[in-house]
């Protein structure tokens, strides 16, 4: 039960915390509503209390969308990450998913040992061996090609252990029955094993999705040609270029977030969830 | 059978794990230069003590450290102060916990675009000052401020993340305590002092070791914002790396300087899983 | 000819000093339903998997039809099985699930969905066919992994307490259910369970283990009226076989507290013991209270004050103190008395069972 004065109390931390909330996010909000305004507007609006409201609807109102996405190399640009992000996905699921279930369910030589290696790569930071990683794409002639950008971020020893902690809790008389059912490994492994920690493999699958689409050192390492850029790299090329407003900045910029926002709608238990237990390690 | 489902992964482990790991500490004691591999000598333990004279490395080393001292802080404090009023609110939970952490899911690249703006000379923030009557600052343009403005920028962006742990850890706190104290006369304040704190001791440290690593790790921010300026003030460890092995291929002097980084992570994150380690003991 | 043979089956575990699994031999007939009956860790279960494949067989031979099964994945053993946590797949309906072996198999389409609705049908699945196991009660599932088991047509079934994870009232119907399917599919059955009614109501034959070792393998009623060991009569049978420790001497047999009894000839002669510790067995229903029995043999009997009684209506037990021991006796509507009276009663002496007090084996 709460008293009439804890009641009060509560709703003015409400009001308070909702002004807050609205100051902390206050970049996010200036930055939508403005990607729809000219130069002229936006620099006019800065001093009043219209920096903060969009503008009226008008025929222009999405000039600066349209100017980014038909008038510049945009589209191009996310059709690329989509492109490298899949991939990075199934490969990742795939590959750490399979080393996730041999260190979870099978026995094969110093399995222990290898689990006990998987974890003490988690702590390396990959900063530390990146300048090697752009030697070794440099060296192998991969440097601006899409093998280049992938290869070396499929394997994950924080995912290998998420699958494995996972994979570890599933029953072994499923496998029991599945082979008495002429279930082979492998397609246990597709048909079974991926199916029933379903979750897990979300929480993977976004996590690489989203560290695909923001990330930045790397592909600015491997990318110099503009045809095969990440729309992080390339955001970079469009705010650089001169005949670029502050309006399409924005516009671009806001353009890049939508499909975070979106994944963070979606699958927000998972983002959550994964981003804690990694510390933000792979963001 | 298991080698065939570990396989895959061994092999990229060794590739691009176990390989550049070695080949980075190896380096560490030559001279290696990209470029023309076949004047590399031996030279010891000579990187790490020139790493430490020279000037850059030096400036990097102790801006990261800077880094860390504003922002363990802010962001720290912060994440707690969130949870615990979001935890005490009775209406619109769902609502701020989704406003403080969607910061969390932006790039580094859109959240540093964005705040170039926000930080510019006649951007919103120097007029949201004058409103106030403050004049106008110049933020990452000078040498003292970009710093700290890019520390506060990146509280701002990372705050979301440990407020949903310190949330998951308050919630974990036995209610019974609290009903216990009440019948004790505690005040809210004493609750707070005598239950709350202690009760989140070990995640403070965990957090605030979290936060330490992914200060150390800052790289982006300042390589769009600043370019490591003015006059190298956002010039970090990590930046240091890059620039020496990628730009000027000097991948024997960027290997000690990345084991020198490696290191303190290393150490911060073994500490921090001993504590971890300990919590979940209790 | 015997459809599968166990030969010397040993199972030792790596690390483990003792075996669990000890010379196991047995031979099985065609369409027969083997019950494997003990307590938890008597390793029952353990052959059961290695007969199915998934425990290897350390030493001795298994045969499944004459072909030696040691070395055969469990995929190629001709079996299937029913798991103790029935073991579904937890993302498919339950169609698919009764269905993914046979697709496996690349059974053909009409065929596949031919014997599925007649699994489906037998077991009264009908309503639950697109259901996934986490929306099913647990008899439901229980059917569902039967179902599995029967589409497949092996020739032998494997179940390892399968109803385990019942209630008590779901595991009496269930329990008609396995033994109608067995006897209309006719497919040589191993049963592995710890509840002996189970293994009494069902099997052909029972194996009754402990520690590793087979104890006695028989026809349920041979179990249960000729135990070979002290373990086996206790085990079989509820209430509990009771024990008393006596001596016997001739055909004077004395309770630990004095009271006696004396055996007839038969039993004296064939025991011929001087003055000897025994182990005496009687059921509760072989410790007989009405007046026909205490008239007949006026000079056998016992009395003892009842302690408890648990009255049922057709199953009454009477609790008593008796030589030192708790019994139990088991009487007719008839004969039922209240707490604190005293009871008078004679030991059937055709249904007497002698144990070794060492070795616990069963005398005569």
């Amino acid at each position: 039960m709460k008293t009439r004065k804890q009641k009060i109390l509560n709703w003015i931390l409400i009001i308070v915390m909702a002004a807050f909330s609205l100051l902390f996010l206050f970049p996010l909000i200036w930055m939508i509503f403005n990607s729809f305004k000219g130069d002229a507007a936006i620099a006019h609006d800065l001093h009043s209390f219209a920096a903060f409201l969009p503008p009226a609807l008008s025929k222009g109102f999405f000039h600066n969308y349209t100017q980014i996405l038909f008038h510049t190399d945009f589209l191009r640009y996310l059709v690329n990450t989509v492109f490298y992000a899949i991939i990075m996905v199934v490969l990742g699921i795939i590959v750490n998913g399979l080393a996730g279930y041999a260190l979870a369910k099978i026995n094969f030589p110093f399995r222990d040992r290898w689990l006990l290696i998987i974890m003490l790569l988690m702590i390396v930071p990959m900063e530390s061996i990146i300048t090697i990683h752009f030697f070794f794409i440099a060296k192998l002639g991969l440097l601006n090609t899409v093998i280049g950008l992938v290869l070396p971020g499929i394997v994950n020893p924080f995912n290998i252990f998420l699958f494995r902690q996972v994979f570890i809790s599933l029953p072994d008389d499923i496998w029991e029955a599945a082979q008495l059912d002429y279930c082979s490994p492998i397609k246990y492994f597709f048909t079974m094993v991926l199916p029933m920690a379903k979750s897990a493999v979300a929480t993977v699958g976004v996590l690489t999705f989203l560290g695909v689409w923001n990330d930045y050192l790397w592909p600015s390492l491997v990318f110099t040609s503009n045809r095969l850029l990440t729309v992080q790299i390339g955001l970079n090329a469009i705010t650089a270029n001169e005949n670029t407003t502050m309006g399409m900045k924005l516009a671009v910029i806001t353009l890049v977030t939508i499909p975070v926002i979106i994944m963070y709608a979606l699958f927000s238990k998972q983002i959550v969830e994964g981003v804690v237990s990694t510390g933000g390690k792979e963001g | 059978m298991g080698m065939s489902f570990f396989g895959p992964a061994l092999v990229l482990l060794c590739v691009f794990l176990f390989i550049p790991m070695i080949l980075t500490l190896i380096f560490s004691f030559t001279d290696f230069f990209a470029l023309n591999p076949s004047l590399t000598h031996f030279t010891g333990l000579s990187n790490y003590f020139s790493i430490f004279k020279d000037e850059d490395f030096r400036l990097a080393f102790f801006n990261t450290w800077k880094f860390v001292l504003i922002i363990v802080p802010v962001q720290g404090l912060g994440a707690l102060g969130l949870a615990l009023l979001i935890n005490k609110v009775s209406h619109f939970k769902g609502y701020f916990k989704v406003a403080f952490f969607l910061p969390v899911v932006m790039s580094l690249a859109v959240v540093s675009t964005l705040w170039i703006q926000i930080f510019s000379p006649e951007g919103i923030l120097n007029t949201l000052l004058a409103h106030l009557g403050i004049a106008a600052q110049p933020f990452i343009n000078s040498s003292s401020q970009a710093l700290p403005s890019i520390a506060l920028m990146s509280a701002w962006q990372g705050v979301g993340m440990q407020m949903i742990i310190f949330l998951g850890g308050i919630q974990g706190i036995n209610p019974a305590l609290y009903e216990a104290a009440e019948l004790d006369h505690a005040s809210a304040w004493q609750k707070f002092k005598d239950i709350t704190l202690p009760e989140l001791k070990p995640l403070c440290v965990f957090v605030f070791i979290t936060i330490t690593i992914g200060a150390f790790r800052m790289l982006v921010q300042p390589m769009i914002m600043t370019g490591g300026g003015p006059s190298h003030s956002t010039y970090t460890m990590v930046y240091d790396i890059y620039e020496t092995g990628t730009v000027n291929w000097e991948l024997g002097m960027a290997s000690t300087m990345a084991i020198v980084f490696a290191i303190f992570v290393m150490i911060l994150t073994v500490i921090q899983t001993i504590i971890t380690r300990n919590k979940e003991d209790k | 000819m015997s459809f599968v043979e166990l030969r010397n089956i040993c199972k030792k575990y790596k690390g483990n000093e003792r075996y669990s699994v000890e010379n196991f031999n047995l031979e099985i007939e065609p369409h027969e339903f083997i019950a494997f009956v003990g307590p938890s860790g008597c390793g029952k279960s353990t052959t059961l998997r290695m007969i199915a494949g998934f425990e290897e067989i350390t030493s001795g031979d298994l045969f499944i039809e004459r072909k030696r099964m040691n070395e055969v994945a469990p995929r190629d053993r001709g079996i299937s099985m029913v798991f103790q946590n029935y073991a579904l797949y937890p993302h498919m309906t339950v169609e698919k699930n009764i269905a993914y072996g046979l697709q496996n198999m690349k059974v053909p389409k009409d065929e596949i969905k031919k014997k599925v609705d007649y699994a489906i049908n037998m077991l009264g699945l009908e309503e639950y066919r697109k259901r996934k196991p986490k929306n099913l009660s647990g008899g439901q599932r229980q059917r569902v992994a039967l179902g599995r088991a029967i589409v497949k047509n092996q020739k032998l079934f494997l179940m390892d307490e399968p109803l385990s994870n019942l209630d008590a009232k779901l595991r009496v119907s269930m329990r008609t259910e396995i033994s109608r399917i067995h006897r209309e599919i006719g497919a040589t059955t191993i049963y592995v369970t710890h509840d002996q009614v189970e293994a009494m109501t069902m099997a052909d034959r029972i194996v009754i283990m402990k520690d590793g070792i087979v104890q006695q393998v028989g026809k349920p009623m041979d179990l249960y009226d000729h135990p070979v060991n002290k373990f086996v009569a206790g085990f079989i049978g509820s209430p509990q076989m009771n024990f008393f420790d006596v001596v016997v001497d001739g055909d004077k047999l004395t309770f630990s507290d004095g009271a006696s009894m004396t055996l007839p000839d038969r039993i004296a002669s064939k025991l011929s013991c001087h003055n000897k510790k025994l182990i005496l067995g009687i059921r509760g229903e072989d410790i007989k209270v009405d007046n026909l029995a205490l008239d007949t043999f006026k000079n056998n009997i016992l009395q003892a004050k009842i302690n408890d009684t648990e009255i049922m209506g057709n199953d009454n037990n009477l609790y008593f103190t008796f030589g030192n021991t708790n019994a139990v006796a088991r009487v007719s509507k008839y004969d039922v008395k209240e707490i604190g009276e005293t009871l008078s009663f004679i030991f059937e002496t055709h249904h007497l069972h002698f144990f070794d007090p060492d070795t616990e084996n069963a005398l005569l």
